[in-house]
């Protein structure tokens, strides 16, 4: 599903280069819930950047099923994004002008797809992120929460191949927080959804099937949720 | 230590492309600003020019209500001992005689004969040869026409031949037509010796005028002459700088202002957008330096620096632009006036004034914003209260005050156009949102989803949004104005002449016409009237601040022609036949600022008298800058006898050949034919030339409109950089983000074109109903302005877009998601 294959990614601050991803190997399976966890600056978010088509890497390749995003031209990366891609972003990033059924709708408008079926699919999405009733109400007058299930409900419109999300709890307060992670969990156990999240929330990792732990721009270890006492070796990491 | 101005300097560079579109809109502004202040001056110092150089340093001359008079006449004027400088002239009408094939009346020419051309009474720009006393001198026009240099022979048909010793730069003495079509109704005028034309003519001992200059003001000397003339047909005037009688044109100086407020009035608020726009934008960091210690006055004095900064540089650019714009602009203007007149720029004055109007109009724009900006409530802003948008109250009332004053409609006055134009401001919004969602299916066809996008986007500022569509449509409303106006003229001044031209066609001659050349005339097949006119012309008197103008006098009765129109015409011949009244046209009872029941004093040929002003009229005469006594009055008590002039009705297919036949009989006399065809196409030209000039300035207001409009969308832009960022993220392409932006650009750009187009309907119905233009002006649609400001319009705010559309597709997708 995702590969990604000796990922470098360079950053030119005045003079200086920076090295923000050191030669990245990683492989997610179809399915998959799989958490990147790292202090800040590790390069954790430069990833999920690269992996969303967002940026180029200085060398390496990202393959997501089957394309290989670095070969493609800005114009295919954008439209491709749009078609098997979805985002939930910290700060929900909703569009303040349109209403909440307008912004789960934007990616379909903008590849010209809003079909029945999808205005369908919407309404349902809207009832299952819990938002009945507020299709209407303009995103930008919603409380945090609400604006990151709307958000969620976007970046599923499309039947996404990967979601990413980048500190999808990162705002939020831990009702609020587990609520998401539950609806994350809800739409990857019934759907089969592939999800990578970034986090640095050990309690949001924890909800994942793999977490990746990195560190200086590379892949430290990764850890199962399986594997027993794997908080305690997580909480000691970040720390 | 900290500078103040570096840091204003920065401030103000920090958005390079805002800073450039603020400091472009100040600079278009100042340099027309700068423009149309070289054009007034320049143009009042054209014809002040002119005007003195006809003058030259005479201080009197000696004319008489005939042709000629004898020369032993003025000998009381050449013993005198005062009298420094003598300049004795003859005319007389003759023909060129051509080899190409040109009608008699093409050929017609005057030839003045001059008692010497180096005179100081006489000034003549020489451009080639020189003024030896010996040959014909030819003013550029007629050396052109003609094909003659310096050495060349002139021949004169029945009179002589003579070289070109000079070709000289335009002179009213020597006014000639330029083109064979003018030459028609207008005759040529050369220079010759006074020796060399008596001799060709006969009239040895004959003068038609004399000019002289006096030691001191002369009045005794004039007052002696005055007394010594009476009754004799010869008469004495004070020679007076007034070209008022050949030239209307207070019109064009209004239209100068009227450019030059319209450029500061649009850049002004392109500067007064920015800079608010920037304020609200750096409200934290205000919040921020005054809870450091910053006073109200420190903050809002950052602020004015800044703005003093950007007008310092945008005048300094503007002006040396502006005095380059003027100087296209004074060649335009000139080109369209049929003599070959030269000029030199004024430019310093103007230049100065520039400057200070340039420098102060972008700080007062900007009073507002430095007071707000000093005004930043710390706590408010550093907590970040969240600012509640979305009532929509004030929007409307700012309708409901829009729909109230656009009522003033139906009041005639003045402050209707004020009111209009506030009115049309006000309900921008509304247009705004109303073509917003009635062309969002065109938009959604032409954008998809990028133009729907736009429908909503502009809401977010919707205030911002609507003054600069209100600002383009201001700006195309005043031209369609004066486009209509221009347009109109014509019209109402061919209506006017038609009125008051008295006749069908003017026979003038350089001697009086007898009775027998009246009767040979009604003789005429086609002449359906023959009525003498008479003219006593040049007539000095002097204004209310006893200042002294010159004009001319028409002898009117109730049976004789219409020389003016009034609906009160019969009462007004009653009057006139009481002892010294006379009637004035508008123009001269406004020059004269007295009113009804005063008298004026005029220089008549029984010496000075004063007149009873017992009424305004209406007429063509002059453009208005004329006086009508009783016949009988202007005979007796005024002194002039004779005509000059015939006004003859005739039937307008033989016209044609009534002129031919009337130069023909009367090739030895006569001086000019004009019909009133000749009189509505001389007055009306110059103003159709003024189209091209309206044109012209409606591209260059919409081209300034168009700049705060890429400012405004530029702001929106920046405004939006989390928003667009995020789009991106979610798929939208580079062009999708694009065509949003562009989509904007139209809809601003059209709503300021139709508001604009509708408030310049309204503002031409009002004036065109307005009784203050007492129906001048009829109700027209002024279609090929109207055309090209939907053109021009949509064209430039679509450039205008474009611009900002660049900036918008070039956001960083993940700087910009950070910002949020």
């Amino acid at each position: 599903m995702i590969k990604v294959s000796n990922l470098t990614k360079e950053f030119l601050q005045g003079q200086e280069r920076t090295r923000v991803l050191k030669g990245v190997d990683l492989n997610i399976k179809k399915g998959e819930f799989v958490a990147i966890m790292g202090p800040s600056g590790s390069g954790k978010s430069t990833l999920l950047q690269l992996m969303g088509g967002l940026d180029v890497p200085t060398a390496g390749d990202i393959q997501i099923d089957g394309k290989y995003l670095n070969k493609m031209s800005e114009k295919e990366r954008t439209i491709f994004r749009r078609q098997k891609l979805g985002f939930v972003f910290q700060n929900y990033q909703l569009l303040p002008t349109l209403t909440v059924e307008e912004n789960i709708a934007f990616p379909l408008h903008a590849d010209g797809k809003l079909t029945k079926e999808k205005s369908r699919v919407i309404q349902e999405l809207i009832k299952a992120v819990g938002l009945e009733g507020l299709h209407r109400k303009r995103a930008n007058l919603l409380s945090g929460g609400q604006q990151q299930r709307v958000a969620i409900a976007r970046a599923l419109v499309n039947s996404p191949t990967v979601l990413l999300a980048d500190e999808p709890t990162g705002n939020l307060d831990r009702a609020n927080a587990e609520e998401i992670l539950r609806l994350l969990t809800v739409f990857h156990r019934e759907n089969r959804q592939t999800i990578v999240m970034v986090t640095h929330d050990i309690f949001a990792a924890g909800f994942a099937d793999r977490i990746i732990l990195f560190r200086d721009g590379g892949i430290d270890q990764v850890v199962s949720r399986e594997e027993g006492d794997y908080a305690k070796y997580l909480a000691n990491f970040m720390a | 230590m900290l500078n103040i101005w570096r840091i204003s300097w920065r401030n103000i560079t920090h958005n390079k492309k805002r800073f450039f579109f603020t400091l472009f809109a100040i600079i278009l502004g100042t340099s027309f600003i700068t423009a149309m202040l070289v054009a007034d001056r320049t143009t009042r110092d054209v014809f002040n020019y002119y005007t003195d150089m006809y003058v030259a340093n005479a201080d009197y001359w000696v004319l008489s209500d005939k042709h000629t008079y004898p020369e032993k006449m003025i000998e009381p004027v050449q013993d005198d001992p005062d009298v420094t400088n003598m300049l004795l002239v003859l005319q007389k009408q003759a023909f060129f005689e051509l080899e190409d094939d040109h009608s008699l009346s093409q050929r017609s020419v005057r030839i003045i004969g001059v008692s010497d051309q180096n005179s100081p009474l006489l000034v003549l720009p020489v451009i080639e040869g020189s003024l030896d006393n010996k040959g014909v001198i030819l003013p550029k026009t007629v050396a052109t026409l003609l094909g003659k240099k310096v050495g060349d022979t002139v021949r004169f048909e029945g009179m002589g031949e003579a070289k070109v010793s000079a070709i000289v730069e335009y002179t009213q003495l020597l006014a000639s037509p330029s083109d064979w079509d003018s030459a028609e109704s207008t005759s040529f005028r050369v220079l010759v010796p006074l020796d060399m034309l008596r001799e060709w003519t006969g009239k040895h001992d004959e003068i038609s005028y004399m000019r002289f200059q006096v030691n001191g003001d002369g009045k005794d000397l004039f007052h002696s002459l005055q007394q010594q003339f009476r009754g004799s047909g010869v008469f004495i005037q004070p020679v007076v700088a007034d070209d008022l009688q050949n030239n209307d044109i207070s019109g064009l100086y209004t239209f100068f202002y009227i450019v030059a407020g319209l450029s500061m009035l649009v850049s002004g608020f392109i500067v007064f957008n920015t800079i608010y726009t920037s304020v609200i934008e750096r409200k934290k960091e205000f919040a921020i330096m005054k809870s450091f210690g910053y006073t109200q006055r420190s903050v809002s004095k950052l602020v004015l620096i800044e703005i003093v900064l950007l007008s310092l540089i945008g005048t300094a650019i503007g002006v040396p632009l502006g005095i380059w714009l003027g100087d296209l602009f004074m060649q335009e203007l000139l080109s369209m006036l049929q003599f070959d007149i030269v000029y030199t720029l004024n430019w310093r004055l103007p230049a100065i004034m520039a400057v200070i109007v340039g420098v102060l109009f972008p700080v007062l724009f900007s009073l507002f914003p430095i007071y707000h900006a000093g005004r930043t409530s710390i706590l408010l802003t550093l907590k970040m209260a969240s600012q509640s948008k979305g009532s929509s109250r004030p929007l409307l009332i700012r309708a409901v005050v829009g729909l109230v004053l656009l009522c003033f409609v139906f009041i005639d006055h003045s402050v209707t156009y004020a009111a209009v134009l506030a009115g049309v401001i006000l309900l921008f919004p509304l247009l705004l949102a109303g073509l917003s969602r009635i062309i969002k299916p065109v938009l959604n066809f032409l954008f998809h989803y990028a133009g729907s996008l736009a429908a909503k986007s502009l809401f977010q500022q919707i205030n911002r949004n609507a003054n600069t569509a209100a600002i383009l449509g201001i700006g195309i409303s005043v031209i369609l104005l004066l486009g209509a106006v221009v347009e109109s003229a014509p019209e109402g001044y061919e209506q006017e002449i038609r009125n008051t031209y008295g006749g069908d066609m003017r026979l003038t001659s350089e001697a009086p016409w007898s009775t027998e050349d009246i009767t040979k005339l009604r003789s005429y097949d086609g002449v359906l009237g023959v009525e003498p006119l008479m003219e006593a012309t040049p007539i000095t008197w002097e204004t209310v601040d006893g200042v002294s103008r010159q004009f001319s006098v028409f002898a009117v009765s109730e049976d004789g022609p219409a020389l003016f129109a009034d609906q009160h015409e019969e009462k007004l011949y009653n009057r006139l036949k009481q002892q010294n009244a006379v009637l004035l046209g508008e123009r001269a009872f406004d020059e004269w600022g007295g009113e009804i029941g005063q008298s004026i004093r005029m220089n008549t040929p029984n010496g000075e008298q004063s007149y009873e002003v017992v009424g305004v009229v209406k007429t063509s005469h002059y453009s208005g800058y004329v006086a009508f006594m009783d016949e009988e009055r202007l005979k007796e008590e005024f002194g002039w006898t004779k005509s000059f002039d015939l006004l003859l009705t005739v039937d307008n297919e033989a016209a044609s050949s009534i002129r031919d036949r009337v130069w023909s009989d009367f090739r030895d006399h006569l001086s000019k034919v004009q019909t009133v065809e000749d009189e509505i196409e001389s007055t009306t030209s110059t103003i159709s030339g003024m189209n091209e000039l309206i044109l012209m300035l409606l591209f260059m207001i919409i081209g300034l409109a168009s700049i705060g409009t890429a400012n405004t969308l530029l702001m929106n832009t920046l405004e939006r950089v989390f928003e667009i960022g995020t789009m991106r993220a979610l798929g939208f392409t580079k062009q999708q983000v694009r065509n949003m932006i562009i989509a904007e650009g139209l809809l601003v750009g059209l709503s300021g074109v139709i508001g604009g187009i509708a408030a310049g309907l309204i503002l031409i119905y009002v004036t065109s109903q307005s009784e203050l233009m007492d129906g001048f002006m009829s109700f027209k649609l002024p279609y090929s302005n109207m055309i090209m400001a939907v053109i021009s319009g949509v064209v430039l705010s679509l450039c205008a877009a474009w611009m900002a559309s660049q900036s918008a597709s070039k956001i960083d997708i993940q700087s910009s998601l950070k910002e949020g």
